[in-house]
């Protein structure tokens, strides 16, 4: 039996890269044992298929809470069940490519809170850092054990017409999804038994020993307490929080539960207290000390950035991070790798426009309906204007907007993301698609677990994926 | 462990006891409520766990299951007894077992199926709230098999056995209420036999009593007994022996709350049946309670004294 059904309608989306076909609607190699798969499984199977997955998900938690009229509901991160698919040649690349974007990208902001000699080589204006909210004047001249800042990243990337992968954000901050990509494994592995070891796929189990070894290995302690630091069950990605603590059988602690006392971090015991050597913060920079920063953050633990200057408690990833994946930087990323590494960078910045710019803001208004206008302390997909969506009103009032403080915005063109087959109603339909791979640094170099988190615009046409805004996800396959 | 994670631990627990004790409340007056409406009325019920709610006056048996175990306004209600258990598991789940985590959060899910409410209405409400209950039987039942024994065991014991005896006092309070209206002998004998059965202990009365219902053998074995699991004395000792599991594995400063619970332990078992009788049923209990109570504040404060 043959399900043509479920193949019967995937129109490829023009001047689009297709994962699964190529120009001349062949399948890509990459893909070949997948579609056999499907063509012999039934769409009633598939629906099946997409059940257990829902019911997955429910059962074991893996999901965020809505609150409405004082009700909590239970909601999942859409899961599409055909996996995302990559080859051993393409990963190399990304793998290579964010090593060296990371690698430069650490140098700098090391650079950036000591000696600064980027600036007075002249490669990035100063006024570009100093007036970034997100550089930290308390991280200036703090020394950072192993001079490691990002400890955890995941860059988004995503494939263009060209069929290159480029560089959309860093997310160097407190990135989240990786529990996703752990789960989707293992949905996966529910739903298509036996298909991934045919297809000779590449594990990501191997994520929360790796991040425990490099979290334990920044503490000068013999057995040092690791820590991860939660903004508490609110939080969407609470989930995450608890499953990383969990696979990694370390302690998941609140803000409530730690106490600073002679510049040392404890947590409160029930035999007394019990000293704190690596928190891997899940709590942003802004609400990490309300005697540093928030006065009124209740998430954080008062005094514990005076303990980390002292070197009595190691915080990941190292506040003030966020300079280095700030929009505006974002732009010197290239000229960083060759200014630090002297190498050309592998992966691609996407073309950006800075609108301080006056002949920069010029082209873009004249080419508006094919750009992307973002906020650059922006995040989440929020408070971006789409060119080709937008009304004349919408963009003649955000303009209006960027006409106040034009630094504070950058433009892109707008991109192809490329496409893979999502099961819709029972058919494969294109949808486009990012990804988004985590790179975990420590003492011993940089690893990147082969895959990541595929998000996935699930509205026909979108080219927003962020879960916020009606994204979904796909499993990430890596052929090896 | 964090002080946190052990009162959540505990809380977990006492959350899920209550749920399994109302449940089978629920059970025995919607089957007592059949034989005797006038003395097995729904308001006892609701108005011990949902306070002095004028808003609900239906003596409608299935109107007050489905307040007990829906109504989020009622904050003993199955649902919102559920949601704090599960929110209390969620936050230590590196700490339970991966099968007491799915179970407590199955039971959520269940529960808050928007076609659930439905059942009740169409259903046979035993069956209704067996299929609630059987969520409890198999926590505990996961409990005994998957969870290792260790802190987060003896927390999670220390808030079970905590709320059994809290709730066998309350249990036996009602009664005593409704007994103390009455001089008929065969209405008093109903009222016990009820209260046996609320707390799961009447076929264990029979083999030991036979079919003769004296208010001394009840007292006794609802009190006393050492083997009945429901009873407050098992509880008493079992909370003991968790309590100085902890103290022994450094978990729990001595404080005094082992010196209270030996003696509460004590006067349980030693109080013979005619000075229960003298001093009065009610006194015991509430003797019973306030020692409870000063034990669980002692919990408390050994958890948040650390503070500083």
């Amino acid at each position: 039996m043959t399900n043509n059904h479920l193949f019967s309608s995937y129109t490829q989306l023009k001047n689009t890269w297709d994962e699964m076909y190529n120009q001349n609607i062949e399948v890509r190699k990459q893909y070949e044992k997948i579609t056999a798969f499907l063509k012999r499984t039934s769409s009633n199977t598939l629906l099946k298929k997409e059940e257990l997955a829902k019911q997955l998900f429910m059962s074991q938690g893996v999901t965020f809470t809505v609150y409405s009229d004082n009700e909590g509901i239970e909601k999942i991160f859409p899961f599409d069940i055909i996996p995302r698919i990559l080859t051993a040649t393409e990963w190399r690349k990304i793998d290579l490519g964010i090593k060296q974007r990371i690698t430069a990208l650490n140098l700098f902001i090391k650079d950036v809170y000591n000696e600064q000699f980027i600036i007075r080589d002249g490669i990035v204006p100063a006024d570009l850092i100093y007036s970034c909210p997100n550089f930290l004047r308390e991280m200036k001249g703090v020394k950072v054990p192993h001079d490691i800042y990002v400890h955890i990243a995941g860059v988004d990337l995503i494939r263009n017409n060209d069929g290159e992968f480029y560089v959309l954000e860093d997310n160097l901050r407190t990135p989240s999804g990786v529990s996703y990509m752990l789960e989707n494994r293992e949905i996966s592995k529910r739903i298509f038994p036996g298909i991934l070891p045919e297809n000779n796929i590449r594990s990501v189990s191997n994520y929360p020993n790796v991040l425990y070894k490099k979290l334990q290995e920044l503490s000068d302690q013999n057995n040092p307490n690791v820590v991860l630091l939660t903004p508490g069950i609110y939080n969407s990605a609470y989930y995450e929080h608890t499953t990383l603590a969990r696979l990694m059988g370390i302690e998941l602690v609140e803000g409530r539960d730690l106490v600073v006392k002679d510049h040392f971090v404890y947590m409160k015991t029930t035999n007394g207290l019990k000293r704190v050597d690596v928190i891997y913060r899940r709590v942003d920079d802004e609400f990490l000390d309300p005697l540093e920063f928030n006065a009124a953050s209740s998430l954080g633990v008062a005094g514990i950035m005076a303990s980390y200057r002292k070197g009595n408690v190691v915080i990941v990833n190292a506040p003030g991070t966020g300079i280095a994946d700030d929009k505006a930087i974002y732009i010197f990323v290239p000229n960083m790798i060759k200014y630090y590494l002297n190498e050309e960078p592998i992966l691609k910045n996407i073309e950006t426009y800075q609108l301080a710019k006056p002949d920069e803001f010029k082209h873009v208004v004249e080419n508006i309906k094919d750009m992307v206008i973002k906020k650059t302390d922006g995040s989440g997909g929020y408070g971006m204007l789409m060119g080709h969506e937008a009304s004349e009103k919408e963009i003649k009032d955000y303009l209006k907007t960027v006409k106040k403080n034009p630094s504070n915005f950058i433009a892109q063109p707008i991109l192809r993301l490329s496409t893979a087959p999502c099961c819709i109603d029972g058919k494969l339909s294109p949808r486009c698609i990012d990804l988004r791979p985590f790179a975990l640094s420590g003492r011993d170099g940089i690893d990147i677990t082969p895959g990541g988190l595929t998000r996935v615009a699930l509205k026909k046409g979108s080219l927003v994926v962020n879960s916020s805004q009606g994204g979904g996800s796909k499993d990430t396959w890596v052929i090896q | 462990m964090l002080s946190r994670v052990a009162n959540n631990l505990i809380w977990l627990d006492r959350y899920m006891e209550r749920g399994n004790g109302i449940l089978s409340l629920l059970k025995v007056n919607f089957y007592a409520n059949q034989d005797a409406p006038e003395l097995f009325s729904w308001s006892p019920i609701i108005k011990n766990y949902a306070g002095d709610d004028d808003e609900h006056c239906t003596e409608n048996a299935l109107e007050c299951i489905n307040f007990m175990v829906f109504n989020t306004n009622n904050s003993n209600s199955i649902l919102n007894i559920v949601t704090k258990a599960r929110e209390n598991a969620r936050s230590v789940q590196e700490h339970i077992s991966r099968e007491l985590w799915l179970c407590v959060n199955n039971y959520y899910l269940f529960l808050t199926n928007k076609n659930l409410p439905k059942k009740l209405k169409e259903e046979d409400p035993i069956v209704f709230l067996d299929n609630l209950q059987a969520f409890h039987l198999r926590y505990y039942g996961l409990m005994d098999v998957t969870q290792e024994r260790g802190a987060s065991y003896y927390f999670m014991n220390v808030g079970k056995y905590l709320e059994r005896v809290i709730q066998i006092t309350d249990f036996t309070a009602m009664k005593l209420m409704e007994i103390a209206k009455t001089s008929d002998t065969l209405e008093r004998s109903i009222y016990w036999k009820n209260l046996l059965l609320s707390i799961g202990g009447y076929q264990l009365y029979l083999k030991k009593y036979k079919s003769s219902f004296e208010e001394n053998h009840v007292i006794t074995m609802v009190f006393q007994d050492t083997l009945f699991p429901r009873s407050i004395y098992y509880c008493i000792n079992k909370l003991n022996r968790h309590i100085s599991l902890l103290i022994e594995t450094n978990e729990l400063e001595k404080n005094n709350i082992d010196f209270l619970l030996g003696k509460l332990e004590s006067t349980i078992k030693y109080t013979t049946i005619e000075s229960i009788n003298e001093q009065g049923l009610d006194v015991f209990i509430k003797e019973i309670k306030e020692a409870i109570k000063n034990i669980s504040l002692n919990i408390n404060t050994v958890y948040f004294s650390n503070v500083n």
